[in-house]
């Protein structure tokens, strides 16, 4: 019997050894979806900001929320899995670390005014959209959550949010309606516009250039002089189309073209098109003179700048407003403004919009509904959410009222020529090509025209594959 | 208990009691307070915790209707109690079996079962639902305004019986019509109790505090009032619309209509769709068989790059192996030398890399390697390409792998030397080897039975290690030209992430499950190979 046992005992052992070394690959297929941040719940009254600020992986990468590919980022980087439970509340609103202070007192007044309990829970940024995939069905998910306008693609999807009727809909800026707005349906109220700009340093670069080229030989001559090491902060680690899309938009080139009704074409692809391939080109010359500098990280990015190393970033108020590291901070002399045209073409910049969406899946609909159709809507509450979060307000009259601010007056310029970031489910394919062929470009080892043709086949093959 | 006394002379001769029978005989033979042991008390207790904690998981597992999750916690529970409180001779083997076997079937077995019945669905972006949320969620969101955009300004009330209702303000006349809407329809209300400008009852129903609506709200929110020009309904808690839907759902035939276009929508393949292909979102959950596997192998544009991923796969995992292990008994080796000194801070040292979580110490590689603003470029005063050029890049992922494993073979090897008795190389010295043959013919051909077992799951681990690859340099960098996005370093689990992640119209677990089933299938095969191979080594 002793013999036997230990038999057992060896087969078991074998089974659990091949097991655990197959339980990460399972672990991995499921990451997408599993609920795997700590959530700081944050009752009513006791609030635990800064706890939630310890937790977070992601802090000090702020650009997240722009970036789609992030959300990556800090969902592999999640090492404990805890499946987030729904408060104990009559209105559950899910927030990333910079919003919750901002909400929470606005929807403590809400909830004393009414008489129900309020309860924001604290979610990192990019896990709001994943989690509430499985949380909102599961029934453990929020009523509010307050996310980007290029979820939108997949939430709804998916069947995830509800749709919201917003009666005072005129008193916003048009591309932050336009951009919250999916098959037709507005699917949030927008509180805050984000787009990236050109900072200048002005002790470097006493005048804002015309344009481009006469940009690029300033930037040249600086760093020629000895007085910058960098030309142009602008973040490529290794690739970044997001980050690239203005200087690929004033080269000429196009992502998705229009649709009658002004969204965008999955289909009509223009990386590869006259002058994406055009722009492509222009990159490749670019690196070959030096002006953009491969492997640049937004630690080197806000760094450089922040230190008088670089006469020009292109970034976003994110680099601006680190409490750290941002260039308010470290008290560079600097100036945000438009990005000037190439041979007289537009630099567009992609626009984000944040904004609150309803869960399809919410517990009480109308609660959520009335709050941000009618309490988070209004002038005051967007004045009041800019002033604790330094966000540019989507509300007109909040926004004319923040313009004195020469930041979000530059940057607000500089989103003037924006194009909302495309929201469709089809930037998936594009992240991850597109990043790759600036890659190849910037690391010399594909010619710009040789690159884009590339990730426009690699991005057509994907949507095709689904 | 007392009954066990009674058999307790044949008990003690069996050598394999050696459970917690043990300890209980001594206080037996004492007299303990009515026979109970501390061994017992032990027993109790822990059991008396494991039953708690099992009602309170059903307690939670019931309301969720998790039937599959029940049935595993009454079983355990149950086997657990008996298993242990037996005292029959075939209980204690699987008194050590037990716990063990069901941790391994709740947390190994269990999950990859469960990503074996994924990888046969199409779950995914835009078919996470089941069917009854789709269908609901596709006429929820072709709500509309009609025509004459028209709204009211609203409060919520009930009446004696319960029955909810809306009390309208109608403002298209002068003055305000106040009308009384039921899921019957609206009536001219005409008992109107006003407290300012808001109404506070008409015709029996009184107007709710939103704090009375905390319990009614969701049943609000799906009031329907039918009127000739559309459906009355709220949309916020003061305010209706008048609506009316685009889409309408007929259970009878399946399928869903558009009342402006007469566009049929039928179920196929997880999404009501047209005759032209025209699909509605959302899509619902759908078995699918074999198609994710179909397309893993089918798909000229998946199978593109795959060769070379699964190539450079088996050569990271093993490289990663050999060398780590390599590195590994070598300084276990050094170390194990006598003569030498101060070895407790060397070893204390190389554990480090082991020590600090390997996610960040990846990153802190990334910024290191990175080729112009990285430190080691700076410090060389070189231009190496660690992270740019294909195989540089390769190396470098091996460098930051084995630096991040070797620890673990050190330790490994040195406990095991330290197993090795000195007798017999001291006798192989005799014998007249030299060091070298001595530790060819004697010691490695030791260490490798003691490590062999280690080194094969030590690969299962390099095989999948996602970790390493991502975030050193997402796999990069990327492979030119390549049909779908693929990099240099991709392994086979950072290529599935792109493509089922990082690609195509978002996330894609079906897809990502399938090649996970093949990956498991494929390195247990392996595994099983490689522990059948070890055996042997023993018999030496």
């Amino acid at each position: 019997m002793f013999k036997r046992s230990k038999l057992l005992i060896a087969l078991l052992m074998t089974l659990m050894l091949i097991a655990a070394a197959c339980g990460s690959d399972s672990d991995s297929a499921d990451s997408g979806t599993d609920a795997d941040t700590e959530t700081t719940e944050s009752e009513a009254n006791d609030e635990e900001a800064d706890d939630a600020e310890a937790e977070d992986e992601t802090a000090d990468e702020p650009e997240d929320e722009a970036e789609e590919e992030a959300a990556a980022d800090d969902e592999a980087m999640e090492e404990e899995e805890a499946p987030i439970v729904r408060a104990d509340a009559d209105l559950v609103i899910w927030a990333d670390d910079t919003r919750t202070p901002v909400i929470l007192p606005l929807a403590e007044e809400f909830g004393e005014e009414n008489g129900i309990t309020v309860a924001v829970q604290e979610v990192n940024f990019g896990d709001i959209r994943d989690r509430l995939q499985t949380a909102g069905p599961a029934g453990e998910g929020p009523d509010v959550v307050i996310g980007a306008h290029d979820w939108l693609g997949q939430l709804v999807t998916s069947g995830l949010l509800a749709p919201v009727d917003l009666p005072n809909s005129g008193d916003f800026s048009p591309v932050a309606i336009d951009a919250m707005t999916y098959e037709g349906q507005l699917y949030g109220v927008p509180y805050a516009i984000e787009n990236i700009a050109l900072i200048r340093n002005v002790d470097l670069v006493p005048d804002s250039p015309a344009t481009m080229e006469e940009l690029e030989q300033i930037a040249l001559d600086v760093v020629a002089a000895g007085d910058a090491e960098i030309p142009l902060a602008v973040q490529n680690d290794p690739g970044d189309p997001f980050h690239n899309f203005p200087l690929f938009t004033a080269a000429g080139g196009y992502l998705f073209g229009l649709n009658d009704d002004g969204s965008y074409n999955a289909d009509d692809i223009g990386i590869d098109s006259e002058g994406g391939l055009a722009a492509g080109a222009q990159f490749q010359a670019w690196t070959e003179s030096g002006f953009l500098s491969p492997s640049l990280s937004y630690d080197v990015m806000i760094e450089s700048f922040g230190q008088g190393n670089a006469p020009f970033a292109i970034t976003g108020p994110w680099a601006v407003s680190d409490p750290d590291r941002g260039f308010g901070a470290t008290g560079v002399n600097y100036v945000v403004e438009p990005i000037p045209p190439l041979a007289g073409t537009t630099a567009a910049p992609f626009v984000g919009v944040q904004g609150f969406m309803v869960s399809a899946n919410a517990e009480n609909p109308l609660f959520a509904q009335t709050f941000i159709t009618e309490i988070m809507s209004t002038q005051e509450a967007q004045t009041g959410l800019f002033e604790a979060g330094g966000r540019p307000p989507a509300h007109t009259a909040a926004f004319d009222a923040a313009a004195g601010d020469p930041d979000i007056e530059g940057f607000g310029l500089a989103g003037e020529n924006g194009q909302p970031l495309p929201a469709i489910p089809e930037m998936g394919s594009v992240w991850s090509a597109w990043t790759d062929a600036y890659a190849l470009i910037l690391s010399g080892e594909s010619t710009g025209e040789d690159a884009f043709t590339s990730a426009s086949d690699q991005i057509r093959t994907l949507i095709a594959e689904g | 208990m007392s009954q066990h006394d009674v058999d307790e002379p044949v008990d003690s001769v069996d050598p394999g009691s050696n459970s917690s029978d043990v300890p209980m005989r001594p206080a037996n033979r004492s007299g303990a307070l009515l026979g109970l042991s501390i061994g017992l008390i032990t027993k109790i207790v822990l059991l008396g915790t494991l039953n708690a904690t099992s009602i309170w998981a059903l307690g939670r597992l019931i309301p969720e209707g998790v039937w599959l999750g029940v049935v595993f916690v009454v079983v355990a529970t149950v086997a657990i109690d008996v298993i242990y409180l037996s005292r029959a001779r075939w209980s204690i083997a699987v008194k050590y079996l037990l716990p063990g076997t069901l941790l391994l079937l709740a947390f190994q077995l269990y999950p990859v079962m469960y990503t074996a019945y994924i990888s046969s669905t199409n779950l995914g972006t835009g078919n996470i639902l089941d069917k009854e949320a789709a269908t609901e969620q596709v006429i929820a969101t072709s709500i509309g305004s009609t025509e004459s955009d028209v709204s009211f300004t609203s409060r919520a009330a009930t009446n004696a019986d319960g029955t909810l209702g809306l009390i309208l303000t109608d403002d298209r006349t002068d003055p305000p019509t106040i009308l009384l809407g039921t899921e019957d329809g609206t009536v001219e209300a005409n008992d109107i109790v006003f407290d300012g400008d808001r109404v506070e009852s008409a015709d029996g129903f009184t107007a709710l505090t939103l704090g009375d609506l905390a319990d009614l709200e969701s049943d609000f929110a799906e009031l329907e009032v039918p009127t000739d020009e559309g459906i009355i309904r709220l949309a916020t808690l003061n305010r209706a619309n008048l609506v009316g839907y685009r889409l309408q759902f007929d259970p009878a035939v399946d399928a869903i209509t558009d009342v402006e276009t007469g566009v049929v929508y039928r179920p196929v393949d997880g999404f009501y769709q047209a005759d032209d292909g025209t699909r509605l979102n959302p899509g619902w959950e759908v078995s699918v068989g074999f198609e994710n596997y179909r397309r893993v192998f089918a798909s000229e544009a998946i199978r593109g790059p795959f060769l070379r991923v699964f190539v450079w796969n088996w050569v990271f995992a093993v490289g990663t192996v050999v060398f780590s292990f390599a590195v590994g008994m070598l300084l276990a080796i050094t170390l194990d030398h006598p003569d030498l000194r101060g070895k407790r801070i060397y070893r204390s040292l190389l554990i480090f890399p082991y020590a600090l979580p390997s996610f960040l110490t990846v990153l802190v590689w990334q910024g290191m390697m990175n080729r112009r603003f990285g430190i080691i470029n700076d410090l060389l005063g070189a231009d190496i390409p660690w992270l740019t050029d294909p195989w540089m890049a390769r190396a470098s992922v091996l460098l930051v792998s084995t630096w991040l494993s070797f620890p673990y073979f050190f330790l490994v090897c040195t406990g095991a030397l330290q197993s090795i008795p000195k007798e017999l190389t001291e006798a192989a010295n005799v014998d007249g080897a030299n060091g070298r043959q001595a530790f060819r013919a004697v010691t490695f051909p030791l260490l490798l039975v003691a490590v062999a077992p280690l080194l094969i799951s030590s690969f299962a681990f390099n095989f999948n290690n996602f970790n390493v690859i991502y975030f050193l340099n997402r796999g990069g960098p990327p492979i030119a030209g390549s049909q779908t996005p693929a990099g240099s370093t991709d392994i086979l689990v950072s290529y599935t992430f792109r493509l089922a992640f990082e690609s195509g119209r978002g996330q894609d677990l079906g897809f990502a499950t399938a090649i996970s089933i093949l990956i498991f299938v494929h390195v247990a095969l392996f595994s099983a190979w490689g522990f059948r191979k070890t055996a042997r080594l023993e018999e030496i």
